[in-house]
């Protein structure tokens, strides 16, 4: 089983991000529901093994952050979703 | 519950919460529904006030579906900002008319130079595909009837070159754009469906 997805908050950064073309801070932060200095740790995390692009830009003179899933990412949901699915089934 | 239960469970209820939001699309149905009636009537109303100059008429339908497209793109870019997050759904519709509103710039610049060319006809059967294209994406058969509609519509319109545009665009956009539209906005079940 893949380490980085055994976490609870990366795991719904990803799930989220597999549903969604792109998603914003905040919006990780309320599906999280974690601090903004866990929610960064966690989104740092993924986006170092390349599961998550992040960009930042200024929207009306506020920094904004918005998080992407990478090919990687997708591919590594699915072998960790394949393998819960695996386990659940063989009790 | 063991772990490997509490972990599916986490991704079921996150990919639940991000479901579509299809109200802003019917937002902008009903929007462009009711301006382009709106601007036919006004147009059908006082013929003269556009027979007085050369290009009065165009600029009419060039100038205010233009500011038309301003209003929607910035309604649209609060709506994504206010929900956070960007589904593939709306993103493949964004892209759809992005296509549709640089295909009508260019029939009306094509019309602006050909003078022969009359711009109602291909920007109505566009506007019918792209219709039924949401329609189908969205999985909604109102807005995909409504598109249908449309296409027999400018079908029939080829046929009959003599017939009133004014009264083609009433009539097409109502059934094309503003029945779909506020029946979306009307839906069942908060008009969300899967993302």
């Amino acid at each position: 089983m893949d380490k980085l997805l055994f976490n609870p908050i990366r795991l719904k950064i990803i799930s989220s991000l597999i549903n969604n073309s792109e998603c914003d801070f905040n919006y990780l932060k309320k599906i999280t529901e974690s601090t903004q200095g866990n929610l960064s740790i966690q989104l740092k995390k993924l986006k170092e093994e390349k599961y998550i692009h992040i960009e930042k830009r200024f929207s009306n003179n506020y920094p904004k952050t918005s998080c992407s899933i990478t090919e990687k990412g997708k591919i590594k949901f699915e072998e960790f979703f394949t393998n819960l699915i695996t386990l659940k089934d063989n009790g | 519950m063991n772990s490997t239960e509490q972990q599916i469970e986490i991704i079921n209820s996150v990919i639940k919460s991000t479901k579509e939001n299809l109200k802003p699309l019917s937002v902008n149905f009903i929007f462009w529904g009711f301006l382009i009636i709106a601007m036919s009537l006004f147009n059908y109303a006082f013929p003269s006030l556009f027979q007085s100059a050369q290009y009065s008429g165009l600029l009419f339908w060039t100038v205010l579906p233009l500011i038309g497209m301003i209003l929607t793109v910035y309604y649209n870019i609060n709506i994504r900002k206010k929900t956070g997050y960007e589904t593939y759904l709306s993103r493949v519709i964004k892209i759809i008319w992005g296509v549709f509103n640089l295909s009508w710039i260019y029939i009306i610049a094509l019309s602006f130079t050909l003078k022969s060319f009359h711009p109602v006809p291909p920007i109505l059967f566009l506007l019918s595909i792209i219709i039924i294209i949401t329609g189908l994406i969205i999985k909604f058969k109102p807005i995909t009837i409504g598109g249908v509609f449309l296409t027999i519509f400018t079908f029939y319109l080829n046929f009959n070159p003599g017939i009133n545009l004014l009264l083609v665009n009433i009539v097409g956009v109502f059934l094309g754009l503003l029945v779909p539209g506020l029946s979306l906005f009307y839906s069942k079940s908060d008009n969300k469906s899967d993302g």
